[in-house]
């Protein structure tokens, strides 16, 4: 393991649209964890699970090109494929978006500390900076970040109108960035 | 719309959730390109919900990683099967002896090619390496050739005219140049090269003094290499009494708050 080679955001870029192996695999051994999160968030099948997440790092590396630094972060573009690619995974396979998990805080907690075997990214240090958030405020933005919803989907499942998914969403979010302290 | 208004509207944060409508998407678009504190908002946005992604990872089983990289280099799988056991005849096992022999002569032979094959692989990519760097030597000539050609240009324009930002106080040997393009599209290019270097985490920010009161330039920028400060087109002003630069955080003011470095009157 490469542990001691440190990229910036930049120079992953550049060497990812070069095609580096290297790279690819410092890419793989930090986002793994937290993309792999977001599909067993959607996902029961274990398989499937997996697929997904091998299907979404081959995507990531054979679709680089697409990447445009200046419409976002690297990461974030990475999320939002992923969820994309497991949101149609499963509309090709006849199920509907559905919530697995997150309605119980206990139980995600529970299932987390079963799964992650290493605190290398202090992904348990992050969970306890966030764990502070409320029920409302971590459900409006797992439906969203995790689940996919849209804004009327978000709006039907919370039972607020329309026009407060906005409001809401961006108040769940200054609490969350107060927790990270990223004000 | 004001820049707080939009901020504080949350369309941001459908925008980075990827669930802002048709039109939304669009204003946001715009907004990105106008004002570098939306950009900034953004990116702080981005951050966070990553983190949030952070905090709730799930380690993927080792075995995903490998089909990953397996299915990137096609033909370095191996197929890991035993193998299956079955009795002979004395005949096959004379033919048995004598084919390992021959394998182990020719695996020898395998080994004294392979070597060869290293080497002359190695010879191969370092041939590459060369070739691939002088490949990129030229282009950043040409690019810096291209750059040269660019603000050789702006100066040599018959509309342009030249404006010195002398040092003030903060900075008394600092110097800045102004070419602009007043009576024809406005455009305004500075030459930064004598502002000294910007410390980390802050930038310089080009100003029009326009009927008394300091109106938005632009960010002054570092060249791609970020070495050296290139002549660079600004905001454009059809009418300015003067042109200043002062030292902001990174990304800007509304207003100048840093220390003012260099000015020049019309």
């Amino acid at each position: 393991m490469s542990a001691e080679i440190k990229y910036s955001e930049e120079e992953l870029v550049l060497l990812l649209q070069r095609k580096d192996q290297q790279a690819f695999s410092y890419l793989y051994d930090h986002y793994s964890g937290a993309l792999n999160g977001i599909i067993c968030r959607m996902v029961d099948e274990a398989q499937l699970a997996e697929d997904i997440l091998q299907e979404a790092f081959l995507k990531i590396w054979n679709n680089f090109g697409q990447y445009d630094s200046s419409k976002g972060r690297l990461f974030t573009w990475m999320i939002n494929l992923t969820r994309n690619l497991t949101i149609d995974t499963l509309r090709s396979k006849g199920y509907k978006k559905q919530q697995k998990i997150s309605k119980d805080e206990n139980s995600v907690i529970n299932y987390q500390d079963k799964s992650y075997g290493s605190d290398r990214f202090d992904s348990i240090g992050l969970r306890k900076q966030v764990s502070n958030l409320k029920p409302e405020q971590k459900s409006i933005i797992d439906l969203a970040y995790f689940n996919g919803y849209t804004q009327e989907e978000i709006s039907k499942e919370l039972g607020i109108p329309l026009g407060t998914v906005k409001t809401r969403m961006r108040s769940a979010i200054m609490e969350l960035r107060k927790m990270l302290e990223f004000n | 719309m004001e820049i707080k208004d939009i901020i504080s509207s949350g369309v941001l944060e459908l925008y980075v959730l990827g669930i802002a409508s048709e039109q939304e998407t669009a204003d946001v678009t715009t907004w990105a390109k106008q004002y570098p504190e939306i950009v900034a908002e953004i990116a702080t946005i981005q951050a966070s919900l990553e983190s949030y992604a952070m905090a709730y990872a799930v380690q993927p089983p080792a075995a995903v990683k490998q089909k990953i990289f397996a299915e990137i280099n096609p033909g370095s799988l191996v197929a890991n099967q035993p193998a299956k056991v079955v009795g002979m005849n004395p005949f096959w096992k004379y033919a048995a002896a004598a084919s390992i022999i021959l394998l182990i002569g020719s695996a020898a032979g395998n080994i004294v090619f392979f070597n060869k094959y290293q080497e002359a692989t190695k010879n191969y990519q370092a041939t590459v390496t060369a070739k691939n760097s002088a490949e990129e030597q030229l282009a950043a000539l040409d690019e810096a050739n291209k750059e040269m050609k660019n603000d050789m240009g702006v100066i040599q324009s018959r509309n342009s005219e030249p404006v010195a930002l002398h040092g003030l106080e903060k900075a008394p040997d600092a110097a800045a140049k102004i070419f602009w393009m007043k009576n024809t599209t406005g455009d305004v290019y500075i030459d930064p090269s004598n502002l000294p270097d910007a410390p980390a985490g802050m930038q310089y920010q080009f100003w029009g003094i326009v009927d008394g009161k300091p109106v938005d330039g632009g960010m002054i920028v570092f060249s791609k290499k970020g070495d050296k400060y290139r002549i660079q087109k600004m905001k454009r002003f059809g009418r300015a009494e003067a042109f200043a630069v002062t030292l902001e955080t990174e990304g800007g003011n509304p207003q100048p708050k840093g220390d003012m470095y260099v000015m020049g009157k019309m």
